[in-house]
């Protein structure tokens, strides 16, 4: 079943007196079935993070449509985008957007509190989430006083809680150190075998041999894509820094 | 090869991009320049020194001057203080990009002295536009009508001069040596600190209760006004050490108690509200705390110089029960007679006509007194609430006065009492009297006098048993003992300066002057006053220029404290927006609706915001009771009166409040989104 379908996706970012316009994406189109884990990568400027932010339904395209499990963006209105969004989104960013004036558990709930769901109830799926994550132990603490790998698990605590159908993580990685990003992208895995479908923007070739299926986007196209198959990480690490040495030195489109 | 100009146009530059801090900077060193500037030039202003009661005047704006420097220098390093935590990163910069530290202290010099100099002319420009404006105000206040020129005060401009270089001079050495102290890297970083969650204190939460309540338990009990006065200022640091603890650690305290009722903490509204307050609270406490006790010094001081001066009518038949009232000293029975004959004759030359006259002779005296007992008060004040003020009248005089028949025999005596009923036996200096009766009222009594303590009339048989008393007083007192005097009183209708003029005419005729050649052959002049002679309608000019200059004071200084007040607020929002940025975006990421975000923005904001406000009229309503009690003292007496000049004064000040609030939430949007 398709979860996300993104046909013909353009943005042209205009300047702010209508000067120059400067197109981040020309024409996307790819679409993500439940369940899977897709890596999308691209160099600095290929319109990754315009491409993230239109499927978070923090910016609108200037052309085309996103439809998240049936539902055309489009049609959300703008006040019920908000709770649109908690209830289908799930976020991980690069520098976990943490608040540093809750404590850990606080952070986790966050979403449930926005969406005004009962305390009992938020207890019991607090508990569960930090338990397979592994954050039960640091639940009372403050940001400050834990380490980054465990920021980043209270930010995919946050992201999982709500149960939503795509979860987005923004350079999940970025900020850590390379043991800590290891147990996490094996985390992202683990998850992804239970059911939870990711999307997950990086350049980290490390980060994207994670994952089932990798786009490739240049230029504000999906240029390539590579599939998983029965493909070890190692071997698929080998075939994603191939293609990017063919991107970076200009190869045929084969998307 | 630099320019010679680089320096001055980058730190032109300077202040240009930083001109949402440096703007509210400027205007408050242009606004504490011009209100000293105008301060000193009243106080210099020839013009105004002739009016009457100009000495108090001057002693006032003296004062005025004082607290205005000492404000201005604590208040502008306060805000430089501020403005340098915001650009250290800035500095740290061109550090970094090679400026050495001594480039550093040169452009900084150079901002100081474009600012300065900018805002001491702006300044003393606006100062010598609005002085005239001023000192109307103040003439009308005072109510005194003299003409006056356009003029500009030479002392004015040398002493604010003076006063704002060396401010400024100690502020750029200030920054200097903050420079000169701090590693570049440190500069970079500047204000991200990390911060931890603030502990809960629970001591200091309980010693700051208890001083508040202690503060307000005095102000609420305190019945003696003139133990109000030392009490007030008791109540005062009380109040001052409990806003301070309780907005440091109350706050926190009370903000984690809700923290942990889980079903209270975990809705929507509380959960953002109570996590970002307690951060809030952490960093604004002090800041939060020395704007509500700003507001309430403002409050206090405008409220009661406004009653004051309103109130003057009042005060004034406080004080002078009578248009005119003649005292005569130690009088013998001839001398009375003579004397109210002379007076008689002097008012109607005047072409007036007396109304209420009274003319007695009386013992008036100050005593001790429990449950009909009066002794000597031996002015060791600690029995302060039970003291009182006696007076003595004969029978014959109370008849005349009255004419009622007394009938009193030896060993009886009328009483009237302004205070706790004495009884049926009373004891006058261990002398023991009976009351034949009790009465209802009294021609020369002041009840007026009577709210700052006790006064009791009491009816004598004779003359020979008011000297008896009076003996006795002497005994108990010394030298310090009262007089038996003569009192004229009367009421008159017709204008103000012939009533005047006739008081003036019958202190005159009471004067004796004669000469007096002594052993060298050396003539003198000997002036012997043989009464004094009080009139209301002249003490009222003196009072209006007394309350009057309060009053100017008042506005003056509230305005001051006010500017503070606006200040602080406005520094503090723009910090505030500035970390709480990055906060909001991330919990519209989350799933939290822009209306959500501006919900709970404009719920915390508005919060930090009345706070203080709020504090301060909680202040008011305790000390209101004390306040009246201390203004009685002031002779104001009118409680309706005063209360309405405290709403008032608090909706007006509300009024401010609003409106910077309203300027600052704009800011602050406009940061965050």
């Amino acid at each position: 079943m398709t979860i996300l379908d993104v046909k013909n996706l353009k943005k042209i970012y205009t300047t702010r007196f209508g000067g120059t316009q400067v197109q981040a994406l020309s024409d996307v189109t790819f679409s993500v079935e439940r369940g899977e884990f897709i890596a999308i990568m691209g160099e600095s400027g290929s319109g990754k993070t315009t491409l993230l932010n239109i499927l978070a339904s923090l910016d609108k395209p200037t052309r085309g449509e996103v439809r998240l499990g049936g539902k055309n963006l489009a049609d959300v209105k703008e006040k019920d985008i908000a709770a649109f969004r908690r209830d289908n989104l799930g976020f991980v960013f690069q520098d976990f957007n943490l608040l540093d004036t809750f404590s850990v558990g606080d952070n986790v709930l966050l979403p449930l509190v926005l969406a005004g769901v009962n305390h009992k109830e938020m207890e019991a799926r607090l508990l569960q989430i930090a338990k397979k994550l592994g954050i039960s132990d640091i639940l009372k603490k403050f940001p400050y006083e834990v380490s980054g790998g465990q920021k980043q698990r209270t930010a995919i605590a946050r992201a999982l809680i709500t149960a939503p159908q795509l979860v987005l993580a923004d350079e999940p990685t970025g900020a850590l150190d390379s043991n800590s990003a290891g147990s996490l992208l094996n985390l992202f895995s683990r998850i992804n075998a239970e059911g939870q479908t990711i999307l997950m923007v990086t350049h980290s070739v490390m980060a994207a041999s994670h994952a089932k299926r990798i786009l490739f986007i240049r230029d504000g196209e999906v240029f390539h894509q590579l599939y998983r198959g029965e493909m070890s990480n190692e071997a698929l690490y080998q075939k994603i820094s191939g293609t990017l040495t063919m991107l970076a030195t200009g190869g045929e489109r084969n998307a | 090869m630099r320019k010679r100009s680089f320096y001055p146009k980058l730190a032109v530059m300077n202040i240009k991009n930083n001109g949402k801090f440096y703007f509210p900077y400027l205007a408050t060193c242009v606004f504490t320049i011009a209100m000293f500037y105008i301060n000193v030039f009243i106080k210099t202003n020839e013009g105004i020194m002739t009016m009457p009661g100009a000495d108090t005047l001057e002693s006032f704006l003296g004062f005025g001057i004082v607290i205005i420097g000492i404000f201005a220098a604590i208040f502008l390093f306060y805000t430089n203080s501020f403005l340098m935590k915001r650009r250290k990163k800035e500095i740290g910069l061109y550090n970094i990009l090679g400026m050495g530290k001594r480039h550093i202290a040169k452009m900084l010099f150079y901002e100081t002295v474009v600012t300065g100099i900018a805002v001491i002319v702006i300044g003393l420009g606006v100062g010598i536009l609005l002085s005239k404006l001023v000192l109307l105000l103040l003439i009308k206040l005072l109510r005194f009508s003299v003409p006056f020129g356009f003029t500009v005060s030479g002392a004015g401009i040398s002493a604010s001069l003076i006063l704002f270089a060396v401010i400024f001079v100690l502020i750029l050495l200030f920054n200097l040596l903050q420079i000169r102290l701090s590693k570049p890297i440190e500069l970079l970083k500047g204000g991200d600190v990390g911060q931890r969650e603030p502990k809960t204190k629970v001591i200091l939460t309980a010693f700051g209760i208890i001083a508040l309540a202690a503060a307000y338990w005095i102000a609420i009990t305190t019945k003696s006004p003139i133990q109000a006065v030392f009490l007030f200022f008791i109540s005062v640091v009380l109040v001052i050490v409990g806003t301070y603890a309780l907005f440091t650690t109350g706050s926190i305290t009370a903000l984690k108690l809700m923290r942990r009722n889980k079903k209270f903490y975990y809705q929507t509204k509380h959960f953002t509200a109570v996590s970002g307050m307690i951060y809030r609270m952490k960093q604004n406490a002090v800041g939060l705390a020395n704007i509500c006790i700003l507001s309430t010094m403002v409050l206090v001081t405008l409220s009661t110089t406004v009653a004051l001066y309103v109130g003057i009518e009042d005060i004034l038949s406080a004080r002078y029960a009578n248009d005119i009232s003649v005292t005569l000293m130690s009088p013998d029975e001839g001398m009375r007679e003579q004397t109210v004959k002379k007076v008689k004759q002097l008012v109607s030359a005047h072409g007036l006509k007396p109304t209420n006259w009274l003319d007695y002779t009386a013992l008036s005296l100050s005593a001790k007194h429990e449950s009909g007992v009066f002794t000597a008060d031996s002015a060791n004040y600690s029995g302060v609430q039970s003291a009182c003020w006696l007076m003595l009248v004969t029978a014959p005089d109370y008849e005349r006065m009255t004419g009622e028949e007394t009938a009193l025999a030896p060993g009886e005596v009328l009483i009237y009492s302004l205070g706790p009923e004495p009884g049926d036996n009373i004891e006058l200096f261990k002398m023991p009297f009976t009351v034949k009766r009790h009465l209802t009222g009294f021609p020369a009594a002041n009840k007026n006098e009577a709210r700052i303590y006790a006064i009791y009339c009491i009816v004598v048989p004779d003359e020979t048993t008011l000297r008896v008393i009076y003996d006795k007083q002497t005994e108990a007192y010394g030298t310090n003992r009262s007089e038996i005097t003569g009192y004229i009183k009367m009421d008159i209708d017709g204008e103000d300066e012939k009533i005047i003029d006739c008081a003036k005419a019958i202190e005159s005729a009471l004067t004796a002057t004669s000469i007096i050649t002594d052993k060298n052959g050396n003539a003198r002049t000997v002036t012997e006053h043989l009464a004094y002679v009080e009139c209301k309608q002249a003490a009222s000019a003196d009072t209006y220029a007394v309350y009057g200059s309060f009053l100017f004071l008042g506005i003056f200084l509230g305005s001051l404290f006010l500017m503070a007040t606006i200040l602080i607020i406005y520094y503090k929002q723009i910090t505030e927006g500035y970390s709480d940025k990055n906060r909001f975006a991330i919990m519209q990421n989350v799933g939290m609706s822009r209306q959500e975000v501006r919900q709970s923005i404009r719920s915390q904001v508005l919060t930090v915001f009345f706070l203080p406000l709020a504090a301060a009229c909680l202040h008011i309503a305790f000390a209101f009771s004390i306040i009246v009690r201390i203004l009685a003292l002031f002779e104001l007496t009118n409680v309706p009166l005063f209360f309405r000049c405290t709403v008032d004064t608090i909706a007006v000040f509300g009024i401010f409040y609003a409106l910077i609030y309203a300027v600052t939430a704009r800011v602050y949007y406009k940061i965050v989104s």
